[in-house]
């Protein structure tokens, strides 16, 4: 059955919005991006056509490797204990108690500050002097009290910390949704037939879970890659650029070194990279979880 | 064009032959339109020009109510200029960048802003300052600090009036040194030796008093710190000519070297490479650091009895030096520009000359402790009896030594930030292997942009 050209002309200006939108706000600036990174620009000097240059010298940039080291290091740490912490906080809300109305909204509190407030929030709870974290788990001793954002590992780990506490719960609640699909009636079945709980989450909840934690995952995983603002205001890459992040590494060479070329570069390598490992995500391991049939 | 009056409009127009309501909305309509567009033509001052709005773009400032008193005495002397305020971040760093968006975009919504001195250079280069040369002649030039002049001043020609003065220098606890019988210390290691004897004996009664806080987070002040010490002990951050850098000769080196083990590891705690200036100021005001090392905005912070615990205790002298070599003192303070691209440059020449007369110098000297750039103002009486500090200070404002003078110099500062951040954080990292990493690059950049501009 082919549809008819009356059809086609309808189906194209049905979709001709959606297509422009995209097209002005998605592919022109990428495209223009793009177009960017291949000249050469120094403040007060022409810009000139260089290639791929830009892609050129960010393969041998020292302090570009290390902050996708930094990059990739962040992003599997935070994401895998996002994703750990957000099943924990979905099979919890799932359950049917009192207040878990209160719960579920108490949980997605650190989700809805704003991410610039939340670091700030951190950056004083870490506070050699008069931070929280140290009158908490030191009290009157203070000389005991450990500058947390002193130390490159600890800065490190700080961030990773920051980043956990304020989306474990956006992750949970993708979890959540995974959940509440779920037929009772197929516990109640497993329960009959006398699998424990553990039995019944292995076999049961994992499993059909599994749509649900991908989405989780791909989500966590972009967002991770793209962290910026936490860096910004905690510690600004430092100390010796340990927390360095490639797109706080990109922001300092456009808008403040003033390197247009070689900023853009470094936000496209960042954008194919995500582009790859999204496909990879939902054409490898996706389409195999979405299609196959619940057991 | 300014001049021209509703009634000549409705008199030789078209709009004549409109109702008088439509006529009355068109004349309105025209009206608002003036200011946008005619502004430049003559100075608003005259009483029948319509007002003006300069754009002033400013950061959040330590003593706003000074600076609400000078924008207020300034629209009283020129009732046809507004200034309109934009807040940008405290930050150099953040606030260079907010405003460099602004000007690569070119935006005519801006007039003026204020140039920390180590902007200029990339400032005029990329075009975004207007050169102030017609406005600023010679012989006024010549009542300023030197200092704070070369620092707006790229290729010959000037881009920016220095607001004031700011370098820095050694605070210091009175009451301890003088319970020790130390006199201030002139060199480094006079320095540690008397911080170190002041610890012991302390160790009992205040247990938590550290030697010195400076400013060792990775940013803009921490090249500002290190520049103090390389420069104490004969080093330089560049070589003479400006063309290469010098990161790797022994006397830069060994200065760090001292820096990364008898600054942070003996007398610092290492908390010191998390402070900016507001964090290490609080440890000292809090009275739990010997030295202090910071810009002369401290002096009026320390002896206020709101912020501080020692009032009053608070001493202040120039930087030491290491032995053979002279102290050391970064030049930092900030410059007013106007934008290439403001309608209104004539008013905002007004708006500069106004707010860097001597009687606002002192005003601000005075509210907002801000070390005047015009020198006649270091024998004013009402100022030194502000500061007094200022009569020992002004050697110091004389001799202020300026970070590396380069269109490039955001990179060439990211990399040295780079280079002191890692070494100090980095207790097991090779400094002269590190030094020739800074340096390979710094040379690499300060070469490619001579071959942009040549």
């Amino acid at each position: 059955m082919t549809p008819s050209t009356r059809d086609r002309t309808t189906g194209w200006l049905m979709v001709f919005p959606a297509l422009t939108f995209v097209t002005v706000f998605s592919l022109y600036p990428a495209m223009d991006s793009f177009l960017l990174s291949l000249y050469s620009e120094f403040p007060g000097s022409e810009r000139s056509f260089i290639g791929f240059g830009n892609y050129a010298e960010l393969f041998r940039d020292p302090v570009a490797h290390q902050a996708f080291i930094v990059t990739l290091g962040f992003v599997l740490l935070s994401t895998t204990l996002e994703l750990l912490l957000g099943t924990g906080i979905a099979l919890v809300i799932h359950e049917r108690f009192k207040g878990r109305g209160w719960t579920r909204a108490a949980v997605l509190i650190p989700w809805a500050i704003p991410t610039v407030v939340a670091a700030q929030m951190w950056r004083f709870l870490l506070n050699d002097q008069y931070g929280a974290v140290n009158a908490i788990l030191f009290g009157d001793q203070v000389d005991a009290y450990v500058p947390w954002l002193a130390d490159p590992w600890m800065a490190f780990g700080a961030i990773v910390l920051a980043d956990v506490w304020k989306t474990s719960s956006f992750a949970g609640l993708l979890i959540l949704a995974g959940l509440q699909v779920i037929p009772d009636e197929t516990y109640d079945a497993a329960r009959i037939d006398g699998a424990t709980a553990w039995q019944r989450f292995w076999h049961i909840t994992f499993p059909l879970l599994k749509p649900a934690l991908l989405t989780a995952l791909l989500f966590r995983t972009i967002d991770a890659f793209r962290a910026f603002d936490l860096v910004f205001v905690m510690t600004q890459g430092g100390p010796g650029d340990a927390t360095q992040v490639i797109q706080f590494y990109g922001y300092k060479t456009l808008f403040t070194e003033g390197r247009v070329g070689y900023g853009t570069t470094i936000s496209v390598t960042v954008f194919v990279a995500l582009a790859i490992l999204s496909l990879f995500y939902v054409r490898t391991v996706g389409s195999k979880l979405l299609q196959r049939e619940p057991a | 064009m300014n001049g021209l009056h509703v009634s000549s409009i409705a008199a030789h127009s078209p709009l004549r032959h409109l109702s008088p309501w439509a006529a009355g909305f068109f004349a309105a309509a025209l009206l608002c339109s003036v200011p946008l567009t005619h502004g430049q033509d003559l100075p608003a001052e005259r009483p029948d020009s319509p007002p003006i709005t300069l754009h002033f773009v400013t950061w959040k400032a330590d003593h706003p109510q000074a600076w609400n008193e000078a924008i207020r005495r300034f629209e009283k002397a020129h009732p046809r200029i507004r200034v309109k305020r934009e807040i940008a971040p405290h930050s150099s760093t953040a606030y260079h960048d907010l405003l460099t968006q602004k000007l690569r975009n070119r935006d005519v919504s801006l007039d003026l802003f204020f140039l920390d001195v180590i902007w200029p250079a990339e400032f005029a280069a990329a075009g975004w300052a207007l050169p102030l040369d017609e406005y600023f002649p010679q012989n006024e030039r010549e009542k300023f600090l030197p200092a704070t002049i070369s620092s707006g001043v790229y290729r010959h020609r000037i881009y920016g009036v220095p607001s004031r003065i700011d370098s820095g220098m050694l605070y210091y606890r009175k009451d301890l040194l003088g319970k020790y019988g130390f006199s201030p210390p002139s060199t480094w290691n006079a320095l540690v030796h008397q911080a170190q004897t002041i610890l012991q004996g302390e160790r009992i009664a205040q247990p938590l008093l550290r030697g010195y806080s400076g400013q060792f987070k990775q940013y803009e002040g921490l090249v500002c710190d290190m520049l103090e010490f390389v420069g104490s002990h004969n080093g330089s951050f560049l070589t003479e000519d400006g063309r290469r850098s010098n990161l790797t000769a022994p006397e830069s080196t060994q200065a760090v070297r001292f820096v990364r083990e008898q600054i942070i590891q003996r007398l610092a705690t290492p908390a010191a490479l998390t402070y900016q200036e507001p964090e290490s100021l609080a440890v000292f005001v809090q009275g739990k650091t010997v030295f202090h090392r910071n810009w002369p905005y401290a002096w009026g912070l320390a002896n206020d009895p709101r912020h501080s615990k020692i009032v009053g205790k608070v001493g202040v002298t120039p930087l030491p030096r290491f032995s053979g070599g002279k102290s050391t003192s970064a030049l930092g303070g900030w410059l007013y520009g106007i934008s290439a691209y403001s309608p209104h440059p004539d008013e905002a020449w007004a708006f500069i000359e106004f707010m860097t007369n001597p009687e606002m110098q002192k005003h601000f000297a005075i509210h907002a402790s801000l070390a005047p750039s015009r020198l006649a103002l270091y024998a004013d009486p009402e100022v030194l009896r502000a500061n007094p500090q200022y009569k020992n200070l002004l050697p110091v404002f004389q001799t202020a030594r300026p970070r590396p003078r380069t269109p490039v110099y955001p990179i060439v500062s990211h990399i040295l930030q780079r280079y002191f951040s890692r070494v100090l954080a980095f207790p097991e990292t090779d400094i002269i292997e590190e030094a020739h990493e800074a340096d390979r690059k710094i040379n690499r950049f300060l070469a490619l942009m001579r071959d942009a501009r040549e």
